[in-house]
């Protein structure tokens, strides 16, 4: 069942702009997040922030990129990706991280070296 | 407004509060709070457990929770739905399940109830489990039944676990309906006992 949602690249869960949450987020599939997500985030595929999104949470995912506002310490079990609209404050921990030109980010960095 | 519409995964669990003001379909599960100015749909093979305030709501999968819609509500015929439910608009569907009270009149006062009473009691502390709604007057039915069989004893057995010297009240004061208040007291679990001391 999960291996046909594994060939879309459509997000299975959308938080859309308007929505608030508070509280925790459990996804076996991929999350993309427009709105606002304050609490804990565990998702086992890829996590986008998008640009005007605000996460305050700490966050593991397989990959996360990252376009809005983040605070949070994040886990990447795969890749970070900052792109340049990207704000984060928090702890980074994973193998890949990629960093954009006009990206800003505050916290340590854990590669795993 | 949205350019987007809000979409929980079937593989998405989320618990806690959610707010907006956009339409929101769950696919997946979300346990909590949830208050949406516009349509809430919850998909087959979804499941709420929460309280609800939303403008219009679509029952397609299971809800537990108190219901309170501004609009209208749909419970189309696969929902499940178990709680109170306030809403000027209701429409159900053959084959839809629900229990709980239905009020179509003043949805303030009602979101005003609702609120009240969510500030009370521990929001997601006991997780009912979802069964389909075994209808009232069965259980009811069983628990009278069960009175008639054992109607004299069973006040005696009750006092008698609880402190077993206390013999001397015992016959001295019956209850004026001993088989009624013989099947609510013993038979009957304590959200039954509410419904029905309403009728």
């Amino acid at each position: 069942m999960a291996k046909e949602k594994d060939t879309k690249p459509m997000a299975n869960t959308v938080i859309g702009s308007s929505i608030v949450i508070d509280g925790e987020i459990t996804a076996e599939e991929s999350l993309t997040i427009l709105g606002t997500v304050k609490g804990k985030i565990s998702v086992a595929q890829n996590l986008a922030v998008e640009a005007g999104a605000t996460v305050e949470a700490d966050v593991e995912a397989q990959t996360v990129t990252v376009n809005g506002r983040l605070t949070g310490n994040v886990v990447a079990r795969e890749r970070l990706e900052l792109k340049p609209e990207a704000k984060m404050v928090g702890d980074a921990k994973s193998p890949r991280i990629v960093i954009a030109d006009g990206a800003g980010f505050k916290g340590n960095v854990d590669m795993d070296v | 407004m949205a350019d987007k519409e809000t979409v929980i995964g079937s593989d998405t669990r989320i618990s806690g509060e959610v707010r907006g003001e956009e339409d929101l379909v769950v696919r997946g599960r979300i346990d909590g709070k949830i208050q949406l100015t516009q349509t809430l749909t919850v998909e087959k093979g979804a499941t709420v457990q929460a309280d609800l305030d939303v403008g219009h709501l679509v029952v397609l999968g299971a809800v537990v929770g108190t219901i309170v819609a501004s609009e209208s509500v749909k419970l189309m015929s696969t929902a499940r739905v178990v709680g109170d439910l306030a809403s000027p608009r209701l429409t159900m569907e053959a084959g839809a399940a629900y229990r709980g009270r239905v009020d179509m009149g003043d949805i303030a006062a009602a979101r005003a109830a609702a609120s009240s009473r969510a500030v009370q009691r521990p929001a997601v502390s006991e997780k009912p489990a979802i069964r389909p709604a075994p209808p009232r007057m069965a259980t009811l039915a069983k628990a009278i039944v069960a009175t008639k069989a054992s109607a004299p004893v069973a006040p005696a057995a009750a006092r008698s676990t609880v402190t077993p010297s206390a013999s001397v009240p015992a016959p001295a004061s019956p209850p004026a309906f001993p088989r009624v208040a013989g099947a609510m007291g013993a038979m009957t679990p304590a959200w039954a006992k509410k419904k029905i001391r309403r009728r």
